[in-house]
């Protein structure tokens, strides 16, 4: 062994510290605002608001997790709060209708799950077989899954009354006792995001395939030429989109016990920006799963904090809109720096 | 070794030289790509620049138009010290370069390009048609039967170059850089070219021509300086010089300690072509056996790159037969070429060969990640092993397995190409221009690893334009030019001179 090499036991990696000092920043930053806002209202560190948080917080980690891998591959998905809203109405049209096992609720699940994969499906058509831009594709689609949705329920609101289906979102798995002596439960909705994340760590970050969506977002032509198979990639990262953001409807629906093509408005940007916020990178290859995680709680600790101190809604979107500059900024930087 | 020459040919003699050049310096890193180069422009003269590649032609013009700031030294423009600091600088001086890949916008009309950054206006708003005419009216002074209201994008590349020219023109250039501007021109192109150069010579205007084509240094140009690694060489005067002296000139006698030729026994025959035609080349006959290095040589175009492609599965193969390891193979596609164990590094690796920003092991292991699983999982161990074992043999110099390949050095971003390919059990290798771009230090390390490989068996085919590397490594050495194979020669069995002349076809 010459001093030219790396002895195979010597293992840190600067890139790989980097990583790790960034995720800790992020959960510095979710700890120092959940620490002032406890010191600042009564209210915030409450088991109560924090079973609240961790609710609202939920679905807009699902869509975040899902985004992160078409953000990876160097694409976007702005359809992913259609998607939601759109298939939240399909979730409850399902269960309202009499359709037998269709009717059900694993049946409305399931056909729910499976049309999110034939969207993603057609995103990555247009993407791959087409050549559209992944920004065009999906905007399009974004507006006509919004149109569809409509124009099957003609623009009403669908009321779901299936108590079992709706009274999941209110349920609670695990607690522990909270510091105020209150007990906390750990909320359903949170626990999906568990659900959710686990498989896309390992897919991401355990599995060849999750290697190859960071060599397509690097060099697409290097992964070609490598023997990586692009389009199938391509697809996937689309398809995992789409149905983590299928998954989010049948929460949404669950939630608010109705079903609206409308809802989930404007969430595509939140999951952008909680992806962003949490060292994705939009020109690719770059994100992990605990980013857009931490990334979507720090936004919804800042709705949540508002909210609690008074401020003016409006003052959210500002907020958020601010922290986005400041987040691609520093994405910019270490861009250029390379 | 550098003589001066008062007066060239045409040129003006009563006039101080329009520029000159003080021991002007550019290092770019550990680089250093210009060395002390002293030279004086004349007012109204056709100057040839030539060189090999890498000699350092085109950080001279880099340095001249302001792209790149001069490290040290002077520059003086008709007796007055300049900075050169930016572009605007020297095109308000009147310093202009037309490049061998224009530089314009193609969706724009020739007009608008002729204009761009100088519109013609009126009322602050864009006066397309007095554009469009006062174009047109330049271009058919010049002799250049071309419509100024035409979209640039629907002309030819030549044509371009020829609109680029009557944008430098118009803009008062008193000192025109030609950077290879007929490489890509028909002969038409080439004579309205000509024209237009000397015609600009008349008037004045300085002309700094930079061409591998020789002839067209005699036919065209007054003065001739030659660079070499970076250094001037020498200037003549075109009537007092031939083409012989220029080569000698341009040649780097003194062969650097820096090719290793390690004597590796050569083995079976891994890698025939017979007779293979295609797209850019034709009748090529190319045999790689183990252990040995076949050096393919020629100037850009000659149909070693396009040979190449065919081999590798680009553009396949019209006609002929390829042969592998004694069977009879088609390579419709890269992956045929890659399963069946060729590898390709390109000369643009940060386009094709790597994943800059990610990993040296996600980069190495990116072929055979399918062999490192288990189920749908990478066995972590297995993938940090294989990598390993890469960056040891091929003794990648890297902080970490997984550092970003941006942080090594160009040459170790090289090995990692080279290790990925390892890994994925390649026995012909194709380097394509290995060389390009890199120091003195990294090449010499390049050429150790090529040896290394030889070693373990493998085939070596390596397309250089740089003569004294294929001359000193290649065991057998085919010249290409006009996309056939002209002379093949046995390892340094032929002079330098022998082999660009066979090149150059003079």
């Amino acid at each position: 062994m010459t001093d030219h090499t790396i002895s195979p036991a010597e293992q840190s990696s600067r890139s790989g510290r980097l990583d790790i000092l960034l995720g800790l920043t992020l959960l510095g930053v979710l700890l120092v605002m959940w620490l002032a806002l406890s010191i600042e209202t009564t209210t915030f560190w409450t088991s109560n608001n924090f079973a609240n948080l961790l609710r609202q917080g939920a679905m807009i980690a699902v869509l975040a997790i899902g985004e992160t891998f078409v953000i990876i591959t160097g694409g976007i998905d702005l359809s992913v709060g259609a998607i939601t809203g759109f298939l939240s109405m399909m979730v409850a049209w399902l269960l309202t209708h009499d359709l037998g096992f269709a009717s059900s609720i694993a049946g409305a699940i399931s056909i729910t799950l499976a049309l999110g994969v034939l969207i993603g499906l057609f995103h990555a058509f247009g993407v791959v077989q087409m050549g559209l831009p992944p920004f065009i594709m999906t905007l399009a689609s974004m507006y006509s899954l919004r149109g569809i949705g409509l124009l099957i329920t003609n623009g009403a609101t669908i009321s779901i009354t299936n108590d079992d289906f709706t009274g999941f979102s209110r349920a609670n798995f695990l607690g522990f006792p909270w510091t105020d002596g209150t007990w906390f439960e750990v909320p359903m909705l949170f626990w999906m995001v568990v659900v959710i994340a686990v498989p896309c760590y390992l897919l991401l970050a355990q599995s060849r395939w999750g290697r190859y969506l960071y060599a397509i977002g690097s060099n697409k032509e290097a992964a070609r030429l490598s023997g990586v198979n692009v389009k199938a990639i391509t697809y996937m990262a689309y398809i995992v989109s789409a149905f983590c953001a299928a998954f989010v409807g049948i929460l949404l629906a669950m939630r608010i016990g109705i079903g609206l093509a409308t809802q989930g408005d404007g969430w595509e940007l939140q999951a952008i920006a909680s992806s962003v916020i949490g060292g994705t990178s939009l020109f690719g290859a770059v994100g992990t799963i605990h980013g857009p995680l931490i990334g979507s709680f720090i936004l919804t600790t800042i709705n949540n904090g508002a909210n609690l101190l008074n401020l003016n809604p409006f003052w959210q979107r500002i907020i958020t809109g601010l922290l986005i500059i400041v987040v691609v900024y520093f994405d910019t930087l270490r861009t250029r720096k390379r | 070794m550098l003589e001066t020459v008062e007066g060239a040919a045409g040129a003006k003699t009563d006039r101080p030289p329009l520029l000159i050049l003080k021991k002007l310096d550019k290092s770019f890193g550990a680089t250093h790509a210009l060395k002390a180069v002293d030279l004086t422009f004349e007012e109204g003269e056709i100057h040839a620049i030539v060189g090999e590649n890498g000699a350092g032609k085109s950080t001279l013009i880099k340095v001249l138009t302001g792209v790149h700031p001069r490290t040290s030294g002077e520059v003086l423009w008709r007796g007055e010290a300049v900075g050169l600091a930016t572009p605007h600088e020297a095109i308000g001086l009147g310093i202009n370069a037309v490049h061998q890949e224009v530089v314009m916008c193609p969706h724009l009309t020739v007009a608008a390009n002729i204009f761009l950054g100088d519109e013609i206006t009126r009322a602050g708003m864009l006066n397309q048609k007095a554009m469009v005419r006062e174009g047109q009216a330049l271009l058919d002074e010049l002799g250049f039967p071309l419509p100024a209201g035409a979209v640039l994008s629907s002309l030819t590349i030549g044509q371009q170059q020829l609109i680029a020219t009557a944008r430098a023109e118009r803009r008062g250039a008193k000192f025109l850089i030609f950077d290879e501007p007929t490489a890509y021109l028909t002969r038409q192109e080439t004579a309205a070219l000509f024209k237009l150069i000397r015609r600009l010579k008349a008037d004045g205007v300085t002309i700094v021509y930079i061409s591998h084509r020789l002839e067209e240094v005699f036919e065209l140009c007054d003065r001739v300086s030659v660079l070499r690694d970076g250094a001037l060489v020498g200037t003549r005067k075109v009537a007092e010089t031939n083409e012989a002296d220029l080569i000698a000139l341009m040649i780097n006698r003194t062969i650097d300690q820096i090719y290793h030729k390690d004597v590796v026994p050569i083995g079976a025959t891994i890698f025939e072509t017979d007779k293979l035609s295609g797209p850019g080349f034709h009748d090529v006959s190319v045999t790689v056996r183990e252990g040995e290095i076949v050096g393919l040589y020629g100037l850009i175009g000659a149909g070693r790159s396009e040979f190449v492609q065919s081999v590798f599965g680009r553009r396949p193969a019209t006609g002929g037969r390829i042969v592998w390891r004694g069977k009879e193979v088609k390579i419709r596609n890269e992956r045929r070429a890659m399963d069946l164990g060729i590898a390709l590094l390109p000369e643009s690796r940060r386009d094709q060969g790597l994943c800059l920003h990610l990993g040296v092991d996600l980069n190495i292991n990116l072929p055979i990640f399918k062999a490192l699983s288990v189920g749908p999982l990478i066995n972590l161990a297995r993938e940090a092993k294989a990598a390993d074992r890469q960056i040891r043999d091929v003794q990648i110099k890297t902080a970490a397995r997984n550092a970003p390949v941006t942080s090594l050095s160009g040459g170790n971003q090289q090995k990692v190409v080279i290790g990925k390919w390892l890994n994925h059990g390649a026995k012909l290798f194709i380097f394509d221009e290995p060389t390009v771009g890199v120091d003195v230090g990294t090449k010499a390390e390049i050429y150790r690893l090529l040896g290394s490989l030889l070693k373990q068996g493998i085939g070596v085919i390596m397309i250089s334009s740089y003569l004294p590397e294929v001359y000193e490594l290649a065991d057998t050495l085919h010249v290409f030019r006009a996309g056939a194979i002209v002379a093949s020669h046995g390892h340094k069995d032929a002079s330098h001179e022998t082999i660009l002349t066979e090149a150059i076809g003079v």
